[in-house]
């Protein structure tokens, strides 16, 4: 599904110059669960904001679906970006002003989706993700939990073949995340391949495969073992 | 509940941090252990006192440190080294036998 070559990104300022990719090559393939560890400022959300499409590696090549995305223009990025990655981040990113089912809809308003398709599908993955009964409800009026609930329920309206999540539980306690934990499994094991950047070894261990990256380098690959 | 958090000890880096874990009538248990890794030292990957040159090593020695290790243990997490540190921790895993 996804596959990089000596993929590189440098951020410049006047005065210095930070190399936070270097030389990444890897591989994730349909349907698989994949966490990438590392401490921070290791490159882990410059990874994950290129692979999502959301940034431009300073060199090397993007594959996805087998074809080189790196160089593609702006709308070729979000068109590719819409109908096929969602996202889940640490804080939420939620409108506030908008209620929890307006989130929601919000991806299949941008792909042109009719009203009665949109109803249909919006309330199904809110049924799903069990925050159905909070529709009305604005997002400062939930806890974090119900709040990433409903991220998540963003992030796969428009069922995307890949979800790319950045410290998911970042925000949660304990029971939380765990829950959040189980939702992202609950979708891979229906087919959607998971790109995780996380800290926590214990939410690591939800992936199939562990990838360990270190001052922008990939140092290690491991494939978990179920406890 | 899904995690518990252990305070361990101090142990030396040859030693082992066992913990058993009995949930109702079932013993788990897990050895844990630190290893330090050379990191920041001069060897046969030093090529150059530039900071460029010096991170290739560094990474190049982790990796083939990581690599190279008895893969019996599996990796949890690698530490950020101190500023100056020479050596670089690794936490692993013992891996079940199947």
């Amino acid at each position: 599904m996804i596959k990089t070559v000596d993929l590189t990104k440098i951020f410049r300022t006047d005065e210095v110059e930070t190399t936070a990719l270097n030389t990444v090559s890897m591989e994730i393939t349909n349907g698989e669960f994949v966490a990438v560890m590392g401490p921070s400022g290791c490159g882990k959300s410059t990874l994950l904001n290129i692979l999502g499409l959301l940034d431009n590696p300073t060199s090397g090549e993007l594959y996805f679906s087998e074809q080189e995305v790196a160089k593609y223009s702006e709308r070729n990025r979000t068109n590719l970006r819409k109908g096929s990655i969602g996202f889940v981040f640490q804080s939420f990113n939620l409108i506030d002003e908008l209620t929890v089912y307006e989130n929601v809809e919000l991806p299949l308003l941008y792909m042109k989706v009719s009203g009665s398709e949109r109803r249909k599908k919006v309330d199904e993955v809110l049924e799903r993700m069990k925050i159905v009964h909070r529709k009305k409800h604005f997002p400062q009026q939930l806890s974090g939990g119900q709040q990433q609930r409903v991220a998540i329920a963003r992030a796969v309206v428009t069922r995307p073949k890949l979800i790319l999540a950045d410290e998911p539980t970042g925000n949660l306690d304990s029971a939380n995340g765990e829950e959040v934990m189980n939702l992202l499994t609950e979708l891979n094991k229906d087919g959607t391949t998971i790109v995780m950047v996380t800290h926590s070894p214990t939410d690591a261990e939800y992936a199939h495969r562990i990838v360990q990256l270190f001052d922008g380098h990939i140092v290690t690959e491991n494939i978990k073992q179920v406890l | 509940m899904k995690e518990l958090c252990v305070p361990v000890p101090h142990f030396q880096e040859k030693e082992n941090a066992e913990l058993v874990l009995k949930v109702g009538k079932e013993r788990i248990s897990f050895s844990f252990r630190v290893v330090s890794f050379p990191w920041d030292v001069e060897d046969e990957y030093s090529n150059g006192k530039d900071e460029v040159s010096r991170s290739l090593a560094r990474i190049t020695r982790l990796k083939n440190a990581i690599s190279s290790y008895d893969k019996n243990w599996e990796l949890i997490q690698i530490y950020t080294p101190l500023e100056e540190a020479r050596f670089i921790q690794v936490l692993y895993r013992q891996k079940k036998k199947a």
